[in-house]
Protein backbone atom coordinates (compact mmCIF):
# COMPACT_ATOMS: atom_id res chain seq x y z
CA UNK A 1 0.00 0.00 0.00
CA UNK A 2 1.12 3.50 -0.76
CA UNK A 3 2.37 5.49 2.16
CA UNK A 4 0.90 9.00 1.82
CA UNK A 5 4.18 10.43 2.96
CA UNK A 6 6.13 8.48 0.38
CA UNK A 7 8.16 10.81 -1.81
CA UNK A 8 7.17 10.94 -5.46
CA UNK A 9 9.60 9.81 -8.11
CA UNK A 10 11.55 12.55 -9.83
CA UNK A 11 11.16 13.31 -13.55
CA UNK A 12 14.73 12.24 -14.07
CA UNK A 13 14.17 8.84 -12.54
CA UNK A 14 10.86 8.35 -14.37
CA UNK A 15 12.65 8.97 -17.66
CA UNK A 16 15.56 6.79 -16.65
CA UNK A 17 13.12 3.99 -15.81
CA UNK A 18 11.29 4.44 -19.12
CA UNK A 19 14.60 4.10 -20.95
CA UNK A 20 15.45 0.91 -19.06
CA UNK A 21 18.55 2.50 -17.56
CA UNK A 22 17.80 1.84 -13.85
CA UNK A 23 19.42 -0.97 -11.89
CA UNK A 24 17.22 -4.05 -11.43
CA UNK A 25 16.69 -3.34 -7.78
CA UNK A 26 15.75 0.31 -8.23
CA UNK A 27 13.58 -0.50 -11.28
CA UNK A 28 11.57 -2.92 -9.12
CA UNK A 29 11.11 -0.24 -6.44
CA UNK A 30 9.96 2.31 -9.01
CA UNK A 31 7.59 -0.22 -10.56
CA UNK A 32 6.07 -0.96 -7.15
CA UNK A 33 5.64 2.74 -6.46
CA UNK A 34 4.00 3.37 -9.82
CA UNK A 35 1.48 0.61 -9.18
CA UNK A 36 0.12 2.57 -6.27
CA UNK A 37 0.81 6.23 -7.18
CA UNK A 38 -1.47 7.80 -9.76
CA UNK A 39 0.38 11.11 -9.59
CA UNK A 40 3.63 9.52 -10.73
CA UNK A 41 1.88 7.39 -13.33
CA UNK A 42 0.22 10.46 -14.80
CA UNK A 43 3.53 12.32 -14.80
CA UNK A 44 5.28 9.42 -16.50
CA UNK A 45 2.61 9.40 -19.21
CA UNK A 46 2.96 13.15 -19.62
CA UNK A 47 6.73 12.90 -20.10
CA UNK A 48 6.44 9.96 -22.46
CA UNK A 49 3.83 11.78 -24.48
CA UNK A 50 6.07 14.84 -24.77
CA UNK A 51 8.93 12.63 -25.98
CA UNK A 52 6.71 10.73 -28.40
CA UNK A 53 5.17 13.92 -29.77
CA UNK A 54 8.58 15.51 -30.23
CA UNK A 55 9.93 12.41 -31.99
CA UNK A 56 6.92 12.47 -34.31
CA UNK A 57 7.23 16.20 -35.02
CA UNK A 58 10.97 15.85 -35.59
CA UNK A 59 10.36 13.22 -38.26
CA UNK A 60 7.46 15.06 -39.86
CA UNK A 61 9.64 18.15 -40.06
CA UNK A 62 12.61 16.45 -41.71
CA UNK A 63 11.42 13.34 -43.56
CA UNK A 64 9.93 15.30 -46.48
CA UNK A 65 13.42 16.72 -47.07
CA UNK A 66 15.17 13.35 -47.30
CA UNK A 67 16.11 12.67 -50.93
CA UNK A 68 15.60 9.20 -52.47
CA UNK A 69 18.15 6.73 -51.18
CA UNK A 70 19.28 5.44 -54.60
CA UNK A 71 21.72 8.19 -55.58
CA UNK A 72 23.63 8.18 -52.33
CA UNK A 73 23.62 4.38 -52.21
CA UNK A 74 25.22 4.20 -55.68
CA UNK A 75 27.79 6.80 -54.72
CA UNK A 76 28.75 5.12 -51.43
CA UNK A 77 28.97 1.71 -53.09
CA UNK A 78 31.22 3.08 -55.85
CA UNK A 79 33.52 4.80 -53.40
CA UNK A 80 33.73 1.68 -51.24
CA UNK A 81 34.77 -0.36 -54.26
CA UNK A 82 37.35 2.26 -55.11
CA UNK A 83 38.69 2.06 -51.56
CA UNK A 84 38.67 -1.73 -51.62
CA UNK A 85 40.61 -1.72 -54.92
CA UNK A 86 43.21 0.59 -53.42
CA UNK A 87 43.50 -1.71 -50.43
CA UNK A 88 44.00 -4.73 -52.63
CA UNK A 89 46.99 -3.16 -54.43
CA UNK A 90 49.37 -2.13 -51.66
CA UNK A 91 52.54 -2.71 -53.70
CA UNK A 92 53.73 0.87 -53.19
CA UNK A 93 54.06 0.08 -49.52
CA UNK A 94 56.95 -2.21 -50.32
CA UNK A 95 58.77 0.63 -52.05
CA UNK A 96 58.22 2.86 -49.05
CA UNK A 97 59.88 0.29 -46.81
CA UNK A 98 63.10 0.20 -48.85
CA UNK A 99 66.08 2.21 -47.70
CA UNK A 100 66.41 5.61 -49.32
CA UNK A 101 69.12 4.66 -51.86
CA UNK A 102 67.19 1.70 -53.21
CA UNK A 103 63.98 3.70 -53.07
CA UNK A 104 65.40 6.42 -55.30
CA UNK A 105 66.34 3.81 -57.91
CA UNK A 106 62.89 2.28 -57.62
CA UNK A 107 61.25 5.66 -58.16
CA UNK A 108 63.54 6.36 -61.10
CA UNK A 109 62.72 2.98 -62.66
CA UNK A 110 59.01 3.45 -62.15
CA UNK A 111 59.25 6.96 -63.60
CA UNK A 112 60.98 5.65 -66.72
CA UNK A 113 58.35 2.97 -67.23
CA UNK A 114 55.54 5.52 -66.88
CA UNK A 115 57.31 7.98 -69.17
CA UNK A 116 57.82 5.28 -71.80
CA UNK A 117 54.16 4.28 -71.63
CA UNK A 118 52.99 7.88 -71.91
CA UNK A 119 55.45 8.56 -74.72
CA UNK A 120 54.11 5.64 -76.72
CA UNK A 121 50.57 6.76 -76.14
CA UNK A 122 51.27 10.33 -77.14
CA UNK A 123 53.20 9.22 -80.20
CA UNK A 124 50.21 7.19 -81.35
CA UNK A 125 47.83 10.02 -80.65
CA UNK A 126 49.77 13.15 -81.35
CA UNK A 127 46.71 15.36 -81.77
CA UNK A 128 46.47 16.02 -78.04
CA UNK A 129 49.12 17.17 -75.60
CA UNK A 130 47.69 15.52 -72.52
CA UNK A 131 46.92 11.86 -71.96
CA UNK A 132 43.93 12.70 -69.80
CA UNK A 133 42.65 15.12 -72.39
CA UNK A 134 43.05 12.44 -75.04
CA UNK A 135 41.12 9.89 -73.00
CA UNK A 136 38.36 12.42 -72.44
CA UNK A 137 38.26 13.79 -76.00
CA UNK A 138 37.65 10.29 -77.34
CA UNK A 139 34.44 9.92 -75.42
CA UNK A 140 32.92 13.36 -75.90
CA UNK A 141 30.56 13.98 -78.83
CA UNK A 142 31.29 16.69 -81.38
CA UNK A 143 29.35 19.66 -80.01
CA UNK A 144 28.58 21.03 -83.49
CA UNK A 145 27.06 17.72 -84.61
CA UNK A 146 25.49 16.67 -81.30
CA UNK A 147 24.48 19.74 -79.28
CA UNK A 148 21.70 17.79 -77.50
CA UNK A 149 17.93 18.05 -77.96
CA UNK A 150 15.08 17.88 -75.48
CA UNK A 151 11.33 17.49 -75.54
CA UNK A 152 8.75 19.40 -73.51
CA UNK A 153 8.56 17.46 -70.28
CA UNK A 154 7.53 18.18 -66.70
CA UNK A 155 9.39 17.16 -63.56
CA UNK A 156 6.57 14.83 -62.58
CA UNK A 157 6.82 13.06 -65.96
CA UNK A 158 10.59 12.73 -65.59
CA UNK A 159 10.28 11.40 -62.06
CA UNK A 160 7.26 9.16 -62.67
CA UNK A 161 9.50 6.29 -63.79
CA UNK A 162 12.86 5.10 -62.61
CA UNK A 163 15.47 6.32 -65.07
CA UNK A 164 16.31 2.87 -66.39
CA UNK A 165 12.73 2.32 -67.51
CA UNK A 166 12.69 5.20 -69.93
CA UNK A 167 15.73 4.49 -72.08
CA UNK A 168 14.60 4.24 -75.69
CA UNK A 169 15.76 2.15 -78.64
CA UNK A 170 17.43 3.95 -81.55
CA UNK A 171 16.06 2.96 -84.96
CA UNK A 172 18.36 1.57 -87.66
CA UNK A 173 17.77 4.55 -89.98
CA UNK A 174 18.60 7.00 -87.22
CA UNK A 175 21.77 5.08 -86.36
CA UNK A 176 22.82 5.24 -90.02
CA UNK A 177 22.18 8.99 -90.08
CA UNK A 178 24.37 9.51 -87.02
CA UNK A 179 27.25 7.49 -88.51
CA UNK A 180 26.98 9.48 -91.73
CA UNK A 181 27.11 12.78 -89.86
CA UNK A 182 30.27 11.68 -88.10
CA UNK A 183 31.79 10.44 -91.37
CA UNK A 184 32.05 6.86 -90.17
CA UNK A 185 31.85 4.49 -93.11
CA UNK A 186 30.87 0.81 -92.68
CA UNK A 187 30.93 0.84 -88.88
CA UNK A 188 31.28 -2.53 -87.21
CA UNK A 189 28.57 -3.13 -84.59
CA UNK A 190 31.20 -4.03 -82.01
CA UNK A 191 33.01 -0.69 -82.38
CA UNK A 192 30.34 1.84 -81.43
CA UNK A 193 27.22 2.32 -79.41
CA UNK A 194 24.82 5.03 -80.52
CA UNK A 195 24.20 6.85 -77.27
CA UNK A 196 21.92 9.66 -76.22
CA UNK A 197 23.70 12.80 -75.11
CA UNK A 198 20.75 13.86 -72.93
CA UNK A 199 19.16 10.60 -71.78
CA UNK A 200 15.42 10.15 -72.46
CA UNK A 201 15.02 9.80 -68.70
CA UNK A 202 16.17 13.42 -68.38
CA UNK A 203 13.97 14.69 -71.20
CA UNK A 204 16.29 13.94 -74.15
CA UNK A 205 14.78 13.07 -77.54
CA UNK A 206 15.23 10.55 -80.36
CA UNK A 207 16.77 13.28 -82.49
CA UNK A 208 19.93 13.03 -84.53
CA UNK A 209 21.17 16.17 -82.72
CA UNK A 210 20.98 14.24 -79.46
CA UNK A 211 22.81 11.09 -80.57
CA UNK A 212 26.45 10.28 -81.14
CA UNK A 213 28.62 7.24 -81.80
CA UNK A 214 30.26 6.37 -78.49
CA UNK A 215 33.32 4.12 -78.96
CA UNK A 216 33.20 0.85 -77.07
CA UNK A 217 36.97 0.85 -76.68
CA UNK A 218 36.84 3.77 -74.26
CA UNK A 219 38.25 2.37 -71.03
CA UNK A 220 37.95 5.31 -68.68
CA UNK A 221 35.06 7.59 -69.58
CA UNK A 222 32.77 4.93 -71.01
CA UNK A 223 29.05 4.31 -71.32
CA UNK A 224 28.76 2.80 -67.84
CA UNK A 225 30.25 5.94 -66.33
CA UNK A 226 27.80 8.06 -68.28
CA UNK A 227 24.94 5.82 -67.11
CA UNK A 228 25.99 6.46 -63.50
CA UNK A 229 25.93 10.22 -64.18
CA UNK A 230 22.44 9.97 -65.69
CA UNK A 231 21.25 8.06 -62.65
CA UNK A 232 22.78 10.62 -60.29
CA UNK A 233 21.26 13.54 -62.19
CA UNK A 234 17.87 11.84 -62.23
CA UNK A 235 18.04 11.47 -58.45
CA UNK A 236 19.15 15.06 -57.95
CA UNK A 237 16.44 16.43 -60.23
CA UNK A 238 13.71 14.33 -58.63
CA UNK A 239 14.80 15.29 -55.11
CA UNK A 240 14.69 18.96 -56.10
CA UNK A 241 18.40 19.53 -55.63
CA UNK A 242 19.10 20.37 -59.25
CA UNK A 243 16.86 22.04 -61.85
CA UNK A 244 15.98 19.81 -64.80
CA UNK A 245 17.17 22.51 -67.23
CA UNK A 246 20.52 22.70 -65.38
CA UNK A 247 20.96 18.93 -65.55
CA UNK A 248 20.16 18.94 -69.27
CA UNK A 249 22.50 21.86 -69.90
CA UNK A 250 25.39 20.37 -67.92
CA UNK A 251 25.22 16.93 -69.50
CA UNK A 252 24.85 18.39 -73.00
CA UNK A 253 27.68 20.89 -72.64
CA UNK A 254 30.29 18.43 -71.34
CA UNK A 255 29.14 15.21 -69.74
CA UNK A 256 32.60 14.42 -68.34
CA UNK A 257 32.79 17.82 -66.63
CA UNK A 258 29.26 17.22 -65.34
CA UNK A 259 30.33 13.86 -63.91
CA UNK A 260 33.26 15.49 -62.13
CA UNK A 261 30.98 18.20 -60.79
CA UNK A 262 28.19 15.95 -59.50
CA UNK A 263 30.39 13.14 -58.20
CA UNK A 264 33.03 15.50 -56.76
CA UNK A 265 35.86 13.54 -58.35
CA UNK A 266 38.31 13.86 -61.21
CA UNK A 267 38.09 10.23 -62.26
CA UNK A 268 35.22 7.83 -62.66
CA UNK A 269 34.29 5.92 -59.56
CA UNK A 270 32.42 3.28 -61.53
CA UNK A 271 32.85 1.43 -64.75
CA UNK A 272 36.58 1.77 -65.09
CA UNK B 1 8.27 6.80 -32.37
CA UNK B 2 5.90 4.58 -30.45
CA UNK B 3 5.81 4.55 -26.65
CA UNK B 4 7.18 1.01 -26.68
CA UNK B 5 10.21 1.99 -28.71
CA UNK B 6 10.69 4.89 -26.34
CA UNK B 7 10.84 2.38 -23.53
CA UNK B 8 13.32 0.07 -25.16
CA UNK B 9 15.61 1.41 -27.82
CA UNK B 10 17.60 -1.45 -29.27
CA UNK B 11 21.33 -1.08 -29.73
CA UNK B 12 21.69 -4.15 -31.92
CA UNK B 13 23.55 -3.59 -35.16
CA UNK B 14 23.43 -6.38 -37.73
CA UNK B 15 27.15 -6.99 -37.91
CA UNK B 16 28.57 -10.44 -37.68
CA UNK B 17 32.01 -10.52 -39.19
CA UNK B 18 35.34 -10.77 -37.48
CA UNK B 19 38.33 -8.52 -38.09
CA UNK B 20 39.80 -10.98 -40.57
CA UNK B 21 36.92 -10.51 -43.00
CA UNK B 22 37.87 -9.77 -46.60
CA UNK B 23 37.22 -6.29 -48.04
CA UNK B 24 34.32 -7.46 -50.18
CA UNK B 25 32.54 -8.80 -47.10
CA UNK B 26 33.27 -5.59 -45.25
CA UNK B 27 31.78 -3.67 -48.17
CA UNK B 28 28.62 -5.76 -47.83
CA UNK B 29 28.62 -5.15 -44.10
CA UNK B 30 28.97 -1.39 -44.58
CA UNK B 31 26.20 -1.35 -47.18
CA UNK B 32 23.96 -3.25 -44.77
CA UNK B 33 24.58 -0.58 -42.14
CA UNK B 34 24.01 2.11 -44.78
CA UNK B 35 20.54 0.71 -45.51
CA UNK B 36 19.69 0.72 -41.81
CA UNK B 37 21.19 4.01 -40.71
CA UNK B 38 21.13 6.27 -43.76
CA UNK B 39 17.77 7.85 -42.89
CA UNK B 40 18.42 8.43 -39.16
CA UNK B 41 21.89 9.84 -39.83
CA UNK B 42 20.71 12.04 -42.67
CA UNK B 43 17.80 13.31 -40.60
CA UNK B 44 20.13 14.07 -37.69
CA UNK B 45 22.60 15.90 -39.95
CA UNK B 46 19.76 17.97 -41.43
CA UNK B 47 18.56 18.81 -37.93
CA UNK B 48 22.00 20.26 -37.23
CA UNK B 49 21.36 22.80 -39.97
CA UNK B 50 23.10 21.30 -42.99
CA UNK B 51 21.70 21.51 -46.50
CA UNK B 52 20.61 18.23 -48.09
CA UNK B 53 23.70 18.26 -50.30
CA UNK B 54 26.08 18.79 -47.39
CA UNK B 55 24.26 16.21 -45.26
CA UNK B 56 24.65 13.63 -48.03
CA UNK B 57 28.36 14.44 -48.23
CA UNK B 58 28.64 13.89 -44.49
CA UNK B 59 26.82 10.55 -44.65
CA UNK B 60 29.09 9.43 -47.46
CA UNK B 61 32.15 10.19 -45.35
CA UNK B 62 30.63 8.44 -42.34
CA UNK B 63 30.29 5.14 -44.21
CA UNK B 64 33.74 5.43 -45.77
CA UNK B 65 35.07 5.96 -42.24
CA UNK B 66 33.13 2.88 -41.12
CA UNK B 67 34.75 0.89 -43.90
CA UNK B 68 38.25 1.96 -42.76
CA UNK B 69 37.29 1.37 -39.14
CA UNK B 70 36.25 -2.22 -39.86
CA UNK B 71 39.18 -2.88 -42.16
CA UNK B 72 41.54 -1.97 -39.37
CA UNK B 73 39.78 -4.57 -37.25
CA UNK B 74 38.60 -2.02 -34.71
CA UNK B 75 35.81 -2.60 -32.21
CA UNK B 76 32.32 -3.37 -33.42
CA UNK B 77 30.78 -2.62 -30.03
CA UNK B 78 28.01 -0.04 -30.16
CA UNK B 79 28.48 0.81 -33.83
CA UNK B 80 25.25 2.78 -33.85
CA UNK B 81 26.72 5.19 -31.30
CA UNK B 82 29.96 5.27 -33.29
CA UNK B 83 28.14 6.14 -36.53
CA UNK B 84 26.20 8.96 -34.88
CA UNK B 85 29.35 10.29 -33.22
CA UNK B 86 31.21 10.48 -36.54
CA UNK B 87 28.16 12.05 -38.24
CA UNK B 88 27.78 14.56 -35.39
CA UNK B 89 31.43 15.64 -35.57
CA UNK B 90 31.52 15.88 -39.36
CA UNK B 91 28.23 17.75 -39.48
CA UNK B 92 29.40 20.30 -36.93
CA UNK B 93 32.63 20.75 -38.86
CA UNK B 94 30.69 21.25 -42.07
CA UNK B 95 28.31 23.66 -40.38
CA UNK B 96 31.19 25.68 -39.08
CA UNK B 97 32.71 25.79 -42.55
CA UNK B 98 29.47 26.90 -44.16
CA UNK B 99 28.35 29.19 -41.35
CA UNK B 100 24.83 28.00 -42.04
CA UNK B 101 23.46 28.62 -38.59
CA UNK B 102 21.38 31.55 -39.76
CA UNK B 103 20.19 29.59 -42.80
CA UNK B 104 19.05 26.85 -40.49
CA UNK B 105 16.73 29.18 -38.64
CA UNK B 106 15.34 30.39 -41.95
CA UNK B 107 14.81 26.77 -43.05
CA UNK B 108 13.18 25.81 -39.77
CA UNK B 109 10.82 28.76 -39.95
CA UNK B 110 10.04 27.99 -43.58
CA UNK B 111 9.32 24.34 -42.81
CA UNK B 112 7.10 25.24 -39.89
CA UNK B 113 5.25 27.79 -42.04
CA UNK B 114 4.85 25.28 -44.84
CA UNK B 115 3.40 22.77 -42.44
CA UNK B 116 0.83 25.22 -41.20
CA UNK B 117 0.08 26.66 -44.61
CA UNK B 118 -0.24 23.20 -46.16
CA UNK B 119 -2.59 21.98 -43.46
CA UNK B 120 -6.05 21.24 -44.81
CA UNK B 121 -9.02 23.10 -43.44
CA UNK B 122 -10.37 20.73 -40.73
CA UNK B 123 -9.87 22.35 -37.35
CA UNK B 124 -8.34 19.28 -35.74
CA UNK B 125 -5.55 19.16 -38.26
CA UNK B 126 -4.87 22.86 -37.89
CA UNK B 127 -4.58 22.47 -34.15
CA UNK B 128 -2.26 19.45 -34.53
CA UNK B 129 -0.02 21.43 -36.86
CA UNK B 130 -0.01 24.36 -34.48
CA UNK B 131 0.89 22.09 -31.59
CA UNK B 132 3.72 20.59 -33.58
CA UNK B 133 4.89 24.05 -34.51
CA UNK B 134 4.83 25.04 -30.84
CA UNK B 135 6.83 21.97 -29.82
CA UNK B 136 9.46 22.62 -32.45
CA UNK B 137 9.65 26.27 -31.45
CA UNK B 138 10.29 25.24 -27.82
CA UNK B 139 13.02 22.85 -28.91
CA UNK B 140 14.67 25.46 -31.11
CA UNK B 141 14.89 27.77 -28.12
CA UNK B 142 16.86 25.14 -26.14
CA UNK B 143 20.66 25.21 -25.99
CA UNK B 144 22.33 23.31 -28.87
CA UNK B 145 23.43 20.57 -26.52
CA UNK B 146 19.92 19.91 -25.21
CA UNK B 147 18.56 19.88 -28.76
CA UNK B 148 21.11 17.26 -29.76
CA UNK B 149 20.27 15.06 -26.76
CA UNK B 150 16.58 15.24 -27.60
CA UNK B 151 17.07 14.50 -31.31
CA UNK B 152 19.38 11.58 -30.62
CA UNK B 153 16.83 10.20 -28.17
CA UNK B 154 14.15 10.67 -30.83
CA UNK B 155 16.34 8.55 -33.12
CA UNK B 156 16.13 5.79 -30.51
CA UNK B 157 19.61 6.10 -29.01
CA UNK B 158 19.99 5.06 -25.38
CA UNK B 159 21.38 7.38 -22.74
CA UNK B 160 24.87 5.86 -22.82
CA UNK B 161 24.95 6.04 -26.62
CA UNK B 162 23.99 9.71 -26.52
CA UNK B 163 26.76 10.27 -23.98
CA UNK B 164 29.24 8.63 -26.38
CA UNK B 165 28.07 10.66 -29.38
CA UNK B 166 28.27 14.01 -27.60
CA UNK B 167 31.27 13.16 -25.42
CA UNK B 168 29.47 13.94 -22.15
CA UNK B 169 28.62 11.96 -19.02
CA UNK B 170 25.54 9.80 -18.55
CA UNK B 171 24.39 12.17 -15.80
CA UNK B 172 24.67 15.16 -18.14
CA UNK B 173 22.49 13.40 -20.71
CA UNK B 174 19.93 12.57 -18.06
CA UNK B 175 19.78 16.14 -16.74
CA UNK B 176 19.56 17.55 -20.26
CA UNK B 177 16.68 15.27 -21.30
CA UNK B 178 14.79 15.84 -18.07
CA UNK B 179 15.11 19.61 -18.41
CA UNK B 180 14.03 19.57 -22.08
CA UNK B 181 11.04 17.28 -21.56
CA UNK B 182 9.87 19.22 -18.53
CA UNK B 183 9.93 22.32 -20.71
CA UNK B 184 8.00 20.55 -23.45
CA UNK B 185 5.31 19.35 -21.04
CA UNK B 186 4.97 22.90 -19.66
CA UNK B 187 4.60 24.31 -23.16
CA UNK B 188 2.05 21.67 -24.01
CA UNK B 189 -0.11 22.37 -20.97
CA UNK B 190 -0.40 26.10 -21.73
Amino acid sequence: MLDQNLRHISDEELLFAAAGELSKHRAAEVHKHLEACWTCRARRMELERAMTDFAQSYRMELDPHLPPIGGLRALVRSRLRELAREERTPRWKYICRLNSGVRHWAYLGAGLVVAAALGGLLFRNSRTTSTTAWFEAETRPDGSLTPGATRQVTISEVCANPREEVIGEVSVSLRQEVFEKYGIVNPRPEDYEIDYLIAPGLGGTDDVRNLWPEPYHARVWNARVKDALEERLHELVCSGQVELSTAQHDIATDWIAAYKKYFHTNKPVVGS
Amino acid sequence: MSPSSFEDASVAVPLTLGSSAKPSRIEAEVMESFEEFRDPLLRYSLSLGLTVHDAEEVIQEVFLALFRHLQLGRSRRNLRGWLFRVAHNLALKQRLANRTLSQRNVLDTRIAEEQIAATPSPEEEVSTAQRRHRLLAVVQALPDHDQSCLRLRAEGLRYREIATVLGISLGAVSISLTRSLARLTRADSR
